[in-house]
């Protein structure tokens, strides 16, 4: 386990919104409409952001410090914002995976002691 | 349109409509929000809108945004008051509405708010990812909710709320009794009444009411009405004054007062037309020209919503201790208790032989003269009180049952969210915020299982109040009203609670590390299992109880149904016809003549008559005292009791009521007035020792003596559960007062159905006698069944919950014994591998529900044993304890529950070995 540094355990467990929201932001900024049609794509249409979970979260996000607004996109329209990860949301996003990681492991050790 | 996706024009105007509506959504959001990212939600809605297909594919994102938006808008609106309020304290915290443990330390009535709206839409999306569970259960507490909400709003209107008037609990009414008399209710006369107008300082207003029928002559169509006689205090103690025009004054009661009325609201509407002018005008009752001096407001009757016209009445100038019948209420005066008046009434009893020395004291002692005040509404709801709480105490008993299926499927799924609550506990949620999560979800579905249920209700009261049923009293105010809305929300809550604890101590337990490790089949498995089957011997033990109920009901029924009315209720018509009072007793006897006449001579008619005394229908005869020639009475013995009504000729024979001694009614009892009198055998028998005929009676000392030329059977005139009483049939000539023949009963029997005979009836009836208004016309047999129409009420009501609790319980058994027996599958199919045959198997299984059936048995025969005899007054020819309807009870619900169980037992016998090691 890593990331007991500037407060990352803080944010663990992450809500499920924010985990997407931040893993849709790992690959480089987007606007919101696209974080949602991301995280619809990459989660097979399980998980789908509806408008106010999706500002609602980016808010809190922003707040907390994880993500922040960048510079338009020129090829967007231009009254978009664009958000992108900071290096504090880049840490949480790890540190959140090595958790489920974890967690996992955790499961797959049970079942295999209980299968004996 | 900017979205730029080529539609349909129709659709883009959808979109630009939906569009508009999801901005007004988005208002909601606070000013704060609505400025950073309100206009991205928009643009984002537009062009999911847009790509949504077709109309409804554009109505369903909308429907989902905009629910979505008005879900979040709340919670950030109590999120911004809470940071302006927390400005300059500090503002550095990283507090998300969700996330890590910061956000735990916050209190307050907003945070708890949050917090509560956050586990409620945590519970919403749980439970809509598994909609199969959330319908049953909604379904489930919907029929336990609705069936209790619907016989609350009853209770409410019939028990609980009070009468319609202020102050109504303080409305009293005095009733006298001598049950030497063989009278049970004497009500007052117009002495007593004296009596206590004079002396008592306890009740105030004492005032006189009584309804009666008259036929109404001046409004739009002649009618027969129901009338209230009152007098002028009555209008004190209903503290109820006319809506136009004025009260009754003792003027209007004076001797040779000119004759008045007042409308009531219905009346006024209904034979009025709502008129104003109404004021003044004249009008015919029963003959008697009256002026109308005042319409009372909307919403007020005494007794009967049909009520009509009010006319003043009161006591005589001189009034006489005899003559009972009249209802008087009265106030009870300030600061006087009920207990009060009742000591200072009875204490007033002595003064009765001063102001009538012809009473003496010891016809007082021999009548068991007694006097009790009650309240009116006690009166008014009257012995359906006892039944109403039976019934509603039965639904209860549904709900529990219910509440015990819902807390099992509960248990069964906290199995399966072991896991995901060990996660949460172990990733740092708390005790309390786990059982709230869990609660809020189980209180969600109480209440949408009591929002389904009150609407059930409320269709089922609608119906209830249509057909009339049961003959309530006040079942015209039934409906549901706030009391019983607050009741639907206080039941569903308190049963998504009852429900939601039962499973919380073992999935709690599962916040331990340990059932991270745990698997499916763990260490509380055995204890878990106990609580299922312990649930389950409940729901046993609430149906056998339930079944008990109804089937000591249903017996009575069918006792009180096979009870020989001592007539042959089959191919019967009624229909009351009513002369109004009677000037030219001959022509009203000889108008009754012709119409019989002329119905016997209609094809398919085997026999015709009329009669003032229709067996069951209450009003029919009346009572008097009477004596007999050869048998004098002692000038201070009790006076003989008998009750008494006219018959023509042919009416025994339709009804067929036997002649068993004597002569039969013969035409010319109906055209020429003779000294004659049939008497019932019961008469013959109290009376004349068994021979009556020959002996000459008279009822009143001014009249002639009658001369009993027949006995014919007893008749159950005054319920099938009520005894018979002597009767007296005068022929419908007779000189004899107040037989009853301003409204006699026209009775057909005929060869084929009745009432297809009635549109020939009501020709004949009309040419005799055209301007007679005609009541209802019903079968005998329909009769006879409306005089059961309360009890087949609760019958009807103990039978279905009795069904529903049935039915709930086997689903329930079935479902535990099914669970656990799955959950046995691996060790089953090892048995099955070692060599154990299927029918073993079937017996291991078979034997776990019996032993659950078993327990539930024993348990309800108790509760049954104890809880029956509060039946009592409902049954009939039974008794509480009747072995016969425990054992059927018993047994209906032991085979019900052996089936239950026999098909896991049979699934768990068809084991695949090798499939069931291969399950883990």
């Amino acid at each position: 386990m890593r990331g007991r540094e500037d407060g990352v355990e803080a944010f663990l467990p992450l809500k499920p919104a924010w985990f997407h929201i931040l893993l849709a932001l790992a690959d480089g900024p987007r606007h919101g409409y696209a974080i949602r049609v991301e995280v619809e794509a990459r989660t097979e249409g399980r998980v789908r952001l509806w408008p106010a979970t999706l500002y609602g979260s980016i808010r809190d996000l922003a707040e907390a410090g994880l993500i922040e607004e960048g510079e338009a996109d020129p090829v967007d329209d231009a009254r978009r914002r664009i958000y992108r990860l900071t290096g504090a949301g880049a840490r949480v996003l790890a540190a959140e995976a090595a958790r489920m990681q974890a967690l996992v492991d955790a499961a797959r050790a049970t079942r295999a002691l209980e299968g004996a | 349109m900017s979205s730029g996706v080529g539609r349909g024009g129709g659709d883009r105007r959808v979109v630009r409509g939906a569009v508009a509506v999801y901005g007004a959504f988005v208002r909601l959001f606070p000013a704060g929000f609505r400025a950073a990212y309100g206009a991205a939600m928009v643009s984002d809605f537009r062009r999911l809108a847009g790509d949504a297909r077709g109309v409804a594919g554009v109505v369903g994102v909308a429907l989902r945004c905009c629910l979505e938006a008005a879900w979040h808008a709340p919670v950030e609106r109590l999120r911004a008051r809470r940071t302006a309020a927390r400005v300059g304290r500090s503002a550095t915290a990283p507090s998300g509405a969700g996330g890590g443990p910061g956000r735990r330390g916050r209190r307050g009535v907003a945070g708890a708010a949050v917090a509560g709206l956050r586990e409620l839409r945590f519970a919403v999306r749980s439970l809509a990812r598994r909609p199969g569970f959330a319908l049953v259960v909604v379904a489930t507490l919907a029929l336990g909710i609705g069936a209790n909400v619907a016989i609350f709003a009853v209770v409410n209107a019939v028990l609980i709320r009070p009468l319609p008037y202020p102050e109504s609990e303080r409305i009293v009414t005095i009733r006298h009794h001598a049950p030497g008399l063989s009278l049970p209710e004497l009500e007052n006369s117009d002495g007593t009444i004296r009596l206590y107008r004079e002396f008592a300082r306890t009740v105030e207003d004492v005032a006189l009411v009584r309804g009666s029928s008259r036929n109404l002559v001046g409004g739009e169509r002649p009618a027969r009405v129901r009338v209230l006689e009152v007098s002028p205090q009555f209008f004190d103690v209903v503290r109820t004054e006319p809506r136009l025009g004025r009260r009754f004054l003792d003027e209007d009661v004076a001797p040779g007062a000119p004759a008045v009325a007042i409308l009531t609201h219905a009346g006024w509407q209904r034979h009025f037309g709502g008129d104003r002018r109404v004021l003044g005008r004249t009008v015919e009752l029963d003959g008697v020209r009256a002026e109308i001096v005042g319409v009372m407001p909307p919403g007020f009757h005494y007794r009967d919503p049909n009520e009509m016209v009010l006319v003043p009445r009161d006591i005589g100038p001189n009034p006489q201790f005899g003559a009972f019948g009249t209802v008087s209420i009265a106030r009870l005066a300030p600061g006087v208790t009920l207990d009060d008046a009742r000591r200072e009434v009875a204490a007033l009893q002595p003064r009765l032989t001063e102001l009538f020395p012809e009473m003496t004291p010891q016809f007082f002692e021999q009548a068991r003269w007694s006097v009790d005040v009650m309240r009116l509404r006690d009166i008014v709801v009257g012995d359906v009180e006892a039944a109403l709480w039976i019934v509603l105490g039965t639904v209860a008993f549904v709900l529990l049952i219910a509440c015990a299926n819902v807390a099992n499927l509960f248990l069964v799924r906290a199995e399966g969210r072991k896991r995901e609550v060990a996660i949460r506990a172990a990733l740092g949620a708390s005790g309390s915020r786990l059982a709230a999560s869990v609660l809020a979800e189980s209180v969600l579905l109480g209440v949408a299982g009591g929002v389904v249920g009150t609407a059930l209700a409320a269709a089922g009261v609608r119906m209830l109040v249509a057909s009339g049923a049961a003959r309530l009293p006040r079942l015209h105010e039934v409906g549901l009203d706030g009391t019983t809305l607050l009741f639907a929300a206080a039941v569903s809550v308190l049963a998504g609670l009852a429900f939601g604890a039962l499973p919380l101590p073992g999935l709690l337990g599962a916040g331990s590390g340990a059932a991270l490790r745990e698997g499916r089949a763990g260490t509380g498995t055995r204890a878990r299992h106990r609580t299922r089957k312990l649930l389950i011997a409940g729901q046993v033990a609430l149906a056998l109880v339930l079944l008990t109920g109804s089937g000591l009901m249903l017996r009575s029924f069918q006792r009180l149904r096979s009870v020989d009315p001592g007539f042959r209720a089959e191919r019967v018509l009624t229909l009351g016809i009513s002369l109004g009072p009677v000037a030219d007793e001959a022509a009203a006897a000889a108008t009754y003549r012709r119409i019989v006449d002329g119905v016997a001579a209609l094809p398919g008619v085997r026999a015709a008559g009329a009669t003032a005394a229709l067996p069951l229908l209450v009003g029919g005869a009346k009572g008097s005292s009477f004596s007999i020639e050869s048998r004098p009475q002692a000038d201070d013995a009790l006076p003989l009791f008998t009750m008494y009504g006219a018959v023509t000729s042919g009416h025994f024979e339709a009804v067929g009521i036997p002649l068993l001694a004597g002569r039969r009614v013969e035409r010319r009892d109906d055209e020429v007035a003779a000294p004659v009198a049939w008497v019932n055998q019961e008469f013959a028998r109290r009376y004349l020792d068994g021979d009556a005929v020959g002996e000459r009676i008279r009822l009143y000392a001014d009249d002639p003596w009658l001369e009993i030329v027949g006995v014919v059977g007893d008749v159950r005139g005054f319920g099938l559960d009520a005894e018979v009483r002597p009767m007296v049939y005068l022929p419908v000539t007779t000189t004899v007062r107040g037989t009853g023949r301003e409204l006699m009963v026209l009775t057909v029997r005929t060869a084929g159905d009745p009432l297809a005979l009635l549109p020939a009836v009501r020709r004949v009836v009309e040419r005799v006698a055209p301007d007679a208004p005609l009541t209802t016309a019903r079968t005998l047999e329909q009769v006879v069944s409306e005089s059961l129409k309360e009890r087949s009420f609760t019958v009807v009501v103990l039978g279905l919950a009795a069904g529903v609790a049935l039915v709930l319980g086997a689903v329930g058994l079935y479902g535990v014994i099914g669970y656990i027996t799955s959950r046995r599958t691996r060790e089953i199919g090892l048995r099955i591998a070692l060599g154990a045959r299927p029918g073993q198997v079937r017996a291991m299984v078979l034997r776990q529900g019996l032993a659950v059936i078993a327990v539930g048995l024993g348990g309800g025969l108790a509760a049954a044993l104890a809880l029956t005899p509060l039946l009592r007054s409902l049954l009939f020819g039974i008794s509480p304890g009747d072995p016969l309807t425990f054992a059927a009870a018993a047994a209906v619900l032991a085979a019900v529950g052996l089936l239950a169980t026999y098909l896991p037992a049979r699934k768990a016998s068809a084991v695949e070995p090798l499939e069931a090691l291969r399950v883990d």
